[in-house]
């Protein structure tokens, strides 16, 4: 443990100074509370889904363990269809909303005048508006554009919610790359938007990879959207394992088993991910 | 109009197409809404200016309930979560065996849907085959029927949104202590700073910047929570959690009357512009003051 | 193979003026450059002939076509910039490649093209490599090999220089001047340093606010600085200035201040009939201030005391009071032992004094 005490000159011993003597001992501890704390719930989840359906109430007690729950809810058509949906609806939204927030980003990090401003302030002040103001009327805005319950339907909806934060991102992203690659690109041959998609585009990856695992984890754990903006034709993971304690009785169980695997792409994505975002949200 | 507006325009065009459709549009449609009878009984929508706002605002559940909770709901969760997200992202920002694996723990919330952490919390709590109230049994102690009670419900939620959210600061505020140059804590190393006046008069101020867009940003959404009151409590017992976009939902879905749910929803709108506004405004002085 | 010729050119940001017309005619395979103090319009004028930035009044013409309009992909020229922007995502040969590639010039080409550029360059061995793997020359070098590939009618350089160290600064300044023998091609350089300015240009244009100054070859700035900016400007360490005040004293004319006076022969220096009963500016450089007295009538005297020395190794630089103000004096024998307050006696050659109003030299 030799390497705790010579931690880096910026490490800040915040823990150490609360008990110079047992340095090791308090930050293990701490570490191992930490992690219990954010794990229990997870692992409790876990643990129900690997129950039968009556053995789920003795959780904490009994011994039996099964895998049928897994069996069960995967030969149900509707969940292999929420798979499939909730996947294709986050990876296309995320593509979606970091390209149309990275043009808009790119051209309020290097454009200034009266236009980038008006923008500016546009999607400033929709930031603000909370959620419930537009998530009733945009049951009826998809169902008079006729794509209630359908891919774009709830796809545009969550491209909108992201418009402002990301713009907002992306231009401290563009921000932090020198404009002059870009004018060195257009004197060797490209348009505007040549150097935009060829130069600033690549220079920007960190924080695009960073944006686009925030954003696909978002989109799959989303429900309030899911929940009013589709029905049976377009069935979302969130709102299926939802339905399994809501509308069709208290199936445990199956909610858990679901959940479980809903997580194993998040869990992917997070492990493989976590280093990019760490590195690409220094702004 | 030169190449270059044309440029300008092009890059927002897509953006702000779909911001309009399905968010001001959507926005508008709801302001118009809460100023009309949408009442079943009513076909014709008959125009009725403030009269939902005022039902709304004359409402005692709204006045005495709902705004106290939404607001007390807001203070503590973002507290709770500062305070927690800055201690661990401090443990993070130092090396040491096995950080790999306390940071991949501690992003697990981030990947499991709010909704589904809120049905897990709810069976946990359960007051027959919770494994909380299990562990009271197994303590000795008298089992809690947590769910039941007005603020042992609200403190369930709480826990809930601190344990959602917590991930996120300390993410966030990590990734700002690792961006802090180095030399401010050599020059209080050399000055011989113990490690808490280090952190109270170098990182804290340093790092106060990314905090007041934390905040901020983090206040704004804590301000519309959903979801997980809706999963854990649904508002009850008897309508006493619930913050105002539980309210909108309620009156609009559940009474089946939009306008008044729309009232609510833009009274909302209104009531955490300003606020964020005036937050803002406050922290960012602070953050002036401290400089 | 291009001349380039700015006719009234201006530069407006809203209500800031950047640059107030400028009237420039460049010959093909000039090198000329654009030096002033920071904020003076000189990369803005450079932004402008790249076509980065738009032109609020006047023409630039390249190779006789003028090119208001014209897109910078369009205009046939390259450059060079500060931090030289090399793509970060692409390997040094296909930085190289990406202009060429742009414009669909066939493969084979292309790979001639980049291996003669890496060849002048000497930057061969680097070509698979990485931008940041390279080092602040190299990168200069790679900047530089993105220019020349190409064949353009115009290189333009803004300020490359100055992101590297003194001692690389002044290696990369001799390349530079190898690489016009090599390479000659219509060049415009911007820089903020006067001796970059003196090595490399063919002729120099000084700038300030957003004003030509003057338009010179070197010797010629040096020679007869156009005012006294330009005069300060040029030439290191910078000219020495005294206000004095002209009376007319029988055939000659007498120059004052407080603790120093000369008389000049009329006949020598008529132009200073105009400001007798005036304050003129009087300027000197440190170079031809020599210590000892004067040994004929064409030198003048003055007396002071030193008050700091700077040991150079090769000669001293000196500061001596000189009535209210200071005089630097350069080419001391750095033997000489002069510690503060010694009183010393130099000579100046009446040749070697520039006289200026507040307008420009007298």
């Amino acid at each position: 443990m030799t390497d705790i005490a010579a931690a880096p000159a910026r490490s800040v011993g915040f823990f150490f100074a609360l008990a110079p003597r047992g340095k090791a001992v308090f930050f293990a501890l701490a570490a191992t509370a930490v992690c219990l704390l954010f794990a229990f719930p997870v692992f409790w989840l876990i643990l129900t889904s690997l129950r039968t359906g009556t053995g789920v109430y003795y959780v904490h007690r009994g011994t039996e363990f099964t895998t049928d729950n897994f069996h069960e809810v995967l030969s149900q058509e509707i969940v292999l269809r929420a798979l499939f949906n909730s996947f294709m609806i986050s990876t296309l939204a995320t593509v979606l909303s970091l390209g149309v927030t990275a043009t808009s980003g790119y051209m309020l990090s290097r454009f200034k005048g009266p236009i980038p401003n008006a923008w500016f302030s546009l999607i400033y002040i929709f930031r603000c508006v909370p959620y419930v103001a537009w998530v009733l009327p945009l049951y009826f805005v998809t169902q008079k554009l006729h794509i209630f319950d359908s891919y774009w339907g709830l796809l545009l909806p969550h491209i909108a919610v992201h418009i402002c934060f990301f713009s907002w991102i992306m231009k401290g992203f563009f921000d932090g790359i020198d404009p002059s690659m870009e004018y060195a690109a257009m004197i060797d041959g490209c348009s505007r938007w040549g150097a935009f998609w060829r130069v600033a585009m690549p220079a920007a990856v960190p924080g695009l990879t960073a944006l686009a695992i925030l954003c696909w984890l978002y989109t799959w754990n989303e429900f309030l959207f899911a929940l009013i903006l589709t029905a049976h034709e377009t069935p979302i993971l969130t709102v299926v394992m939802a339905q399994f304690v809501h509308e069709l009785g208290m199936e445990w169980h199956l909610m858990s088993a679901t959940a479980v695997i809903a997580l194993v792409p998040a869990l992917i994505v997070t492990l493989f991910g976590q280093r990019y975002v760490i590195r690409g949200l220094r702004i | 109009m030169n190449e270059k507006t044309r440029f300008m325009l092009a890059l927002i065009t897509p953006a702000a197409l779909v911001l309009i459709l399905f968010q001001v549009v959507p926005i508008l449609t709801g302001a118009d809404a809460s100023f009309r009878n949408w009442t079943l009984h009513d076909p014709k929508r008959t125009w009725v200016g403030f009269a939902n706002y005022l039902h709304v605002l004359r409402d005692a559940e709204f006045r005495d309930i709902v705004l106290p909770n939404t607001f007390g709901f807001m203070i503590a969760t973002v507290a709770c979560s500062l305070v927690l997200g800055l201690a661990i992202a401090l443990m993070l920002n130092n090396r040491f065996p096995g950080r790999w694996l306390v940071q991949s723990f501690v992003l697990l919330p981030l990947m499991v849907a709010p909704v589904i952490a809120a049905i897990m919390i709810r069976w946990m709590f359960n007051d027959q085959f919770g494994v909380v109230n299990a562990a009271l049994e197994g303590l000795g102690l008298a089992p809690i029927s947590w769910l039941t009670q007005r603020w042992t419900t609200f403190a369930v939620i709480l826990l809930t949104d601190v344990w959602l959210w917590t991930p996120w600061f300390a993410l966030i505020l990590l990734a700002g202590l690792q961006s802090l140059p180095p030399e401010p804590f050599e020059a209080a190393r050399i000055d011989a700073a113990s490690a808490w006046r280090t952190f109270r008069y170098i990182t804290l101020p340093m790092l106060r910047p990314v905090m007041v867009v934390c905040i901020v940003i983090r206040a704004i959404d804590a301000f519309r929570t959903f979801d997980i009151v809706w999963t854990i409590s649904g508002g009850g017992p008897a309508r006493a959690t619930e913050l105002f976009s539980i309210y909108a939902y309620v009156e609009a879905f559940q009474f089946l009357n939009l306008a008044r749910g729309s009232a609510a929803a833009v009274i909302g709108a209104i009531v955490i512009v300003v606020f964020a506004l005036l937050l803002y405004r406050v922290l960012n002085r602070f953050v002036e003051v401290s400089k | 193979m291009a001349d380039i010729v700015l006719s009234n050119v201006h530069k407006v940001y809203g209500h800031v003026v950047a640059v107030t017309d400028i009237n420039l005619a460049i010959k093909d395979r000039e090198f000329v450059v654009l030096v002033g103090p920071s904020g003076c319009g000189k990369s803005t004028t450079l932004r402008m002939i790249a076509g980065l930035e738009e032109i609020s009044a006047g023409t630039i013409a390249i190779g006789g076509r003028v090119v208001n309009h014209l897109q910078p992909k369009d205009r046939d020229i390259a450059m060079v910039f500060q931090n030289y922007a090399l793509y970060r995502h692409m390997s040094v040969r296909d930085n190289l490649a990406f202009g060429l590639r742009n414009r669909r010039v066939p493969a084979d080409e292309i790979a001639a093209a980049v291996s003669r550029a890496a060849r002048i360059l000497s930057i061969e061995p680097l070509l698979d490599r990485r931008p940041h793997q390279l080092s602040g020359g190299q990168q200069q070098r790679v900047a530089l090999g993105r220019c020349i590939v190409r064949n353009p009618k115009v290189f333009l350089f803004d300020e490359p220089l100055s992101n590297l160290d003194a001692q690389l600064r002044a290696q990369m300044r001799l390349e530079l001047k190898e690489l016009r023998l090599r390479v000659p091609t219509t060049s415009i350089f911007v820089t903020h340093d006067q001796t970059e300015a003196m090595t490399l240009g063919d002729r120099i244009v000084v700038m300030k606010d957003g004003v030509v100054q003057q338009v010179g070859t070197p010797l010629e700035l040096y020679r007869k600085p156009a005012n006294r900016f330009v005069a300060s400007f040029i030439g290191s360490p910078s000219m020495n200035f005294i206000t004095l005040r002209v009376s007319a004293d029988g055939e000659h004319f007498a120059l004052a201040c407080h603790g120093w006076q000369f008389r000049l022969p009329a006949r020598r220096f008529p132009h200073l009939g105009s400001h007798v009963g005036r304050s003129i500016s009087v300027g000197v450089r440190p170079q031809h201030v020599r210590l000892g007295a004067p040994v004929n009538d064409d030198q003048i005297a003055l007396n002071g005391a030193v008050t700091v020395t700077e040991q150079l190794g090769d000669e001293q630089l000196l500061a001596v009071r000189l009535g209210d103000g200071e005089i630097r004096i350069a080419g001391a024998d750095p033997d000489l032992s002069l510690p503060t307050g010694t009183q010393i006696e130099a000579a100046i050659a009446t040749d070697h004094l520039h006289f200026f109003d507040e307008l420009e030299q007298i």
